[in-house]
């Protein structure tokens, strides 16, 4: 189970299943080029591998005004 | 993945360049293409004084940053625009990325104008989004001017720059369209505008704003749901997509071969004067600042 975090709304969310960055923002229904992934302060590229018990942040980039 | 510079591990893949990077190859990266757009399009010169637009979100504190780093002479200028919900959150991102990186920032309140977007919303008819943009239009440009500034820069990006492209395609909006691009000369009372960051996408600046350490506000305009831009940025998107550096080529294909068409198309030559009360150029007499200025006391 990954622990998510969403911005900017602040939202929490766990995400099963998901073993790549790629599929984690799918199953978020984000894409790679939207939204920063984020994990221990380190930047992510959508072919890393996750761990079930890894904490992370998916920041959306788009500015909305 | 592997960063194409160095080969190290890369944190930022970018399909639309066939290249990834890692952290210290990424600011190189990103410090090339604000140092291309400011060459190609002759933006800057090392004796300008640069006037920022600083909204306290990530694309004008990341182009403060990358114009301070190429050794501009900046300052920074916000607007506070006088809305409860949004404006303080803007203000004090703009305030504390100014003093940590020592760029003088000047602050211009919109209440003390009797502007505040708050109350104007509730006297207009128009859209919030069009009078807040033209009233801030105005405030960069005279105080640039005013101040001894050679030159006003915005964070417009990429997605910025397309959005708004497309939706000037689909109205065919010759005078739009004939006048779209990353400067507009000083000329007939307006200050110089320049958009440094306009072959960068928002992607491209939010990762710049993490690696450099940058915190920006994130907090959205309660007022700006009904903006069409984003539209036309979702759909850009999709595309980009699936065919990765479309949107660069469209812009870029537009500055060399589209907008000269329709320049020569636009034969409107509309007289611009001094608005009667504050001087600021304007085709009708008086300026929208002041008209506005006029309903708000009535």
């Amino acid at each position: 189970m990954i622990s998510v975090r969403l911005e900017p709304e602040n939202k929490d969310v766990c995400v099963e299943r998901a073993k790549t960055v790629t599929q984690l923002l799918h199953a978020l229904g984000r894409k790679p080029g939207r939204a920063l992934v984020i994990r221990a302060g380190q930047l992510l590229t959508p072919d890393l591998n996750l761990r079930p018990d890894d904490h992370i942040i998916v920041r959306d980039v788009g500015s909305r005004g | 993945m592997k960063c194409t510079r160095c080969s190290d591990q890369a944190v930022v893949a970018l399909p639309s360049h066939h290249a990834a990077f890692c952290a210290p190859c990424y600011l190189v990266f990103a410090r090339r293409l604000v140092e291309r757009a400011i060459k190609e399009h002759a933006m800057l010169t090392p004796e300008d004084r640069v006037l920022v637009a600083i909204s306290g979100g990530k694309d004008s504190l990341a182009l403060a940053w990358m114009l301070k780093e190429l050794g501009y002479d900046v300052s920074g200028l916000h607007i506070d625009v006088g809305i409860p919900e949004s404006s303080p959150i803007a203000r004090g991102y703009a305030e504390r990325f100014c003093t940590t990186q020592a760029i003088p920032l000047h602050i211009l309140d919109l209440q003390s104008q009797g502007l505040a977007m708050c109350e104007v919303k509730k006297r207009v008819k128009r859209p919030i989004c069009s009078v807040c943009g033209q009233t801030k239009r105005y405030f960069f440009n005279t105080f640039t001017l005013n101040n001894g500034y050679s030159v006003v820069a915005t964070g417009h990006n990429l997605d910025d720059e397309t959005s708004r492209l497309m939706a000037n395609v689909m109205r065919w909006d010759t005078a739009y369209l004939s006048d779209q691009g990353p400067v507009m000369p000083a000329e007939k009372g307006f200050a110089k505008k320049i958009k440094p960051l306009f072959r960068m996408t928002e992607f491209e600046t939010a990762n710049l704003c993490f690696i450099a350490g940058i915190d920006y506000g994130h907090a959205p305009c309660p007022y700006s749901a009904k903006a069409s831009f984003p539209v036309y940025k979702r759909l850009l998107a999709d595309l980009e997509d699936i065919q990765p550096g479309r949107k660069i080529h469209f812009y870029d294909a537009f500055l060399q071969r589209g907008r000269q068409g329709f320049a020569s198309a636009e034969t409107t030559d509309q007289a611009v004067d001094p608005c009667v009360h504050c001087g600021y150029p304007t085709s009708t007499g008086e300026c929208g600042v002041c008209r506005l200025r006029t309903m708000m006391k009535e």
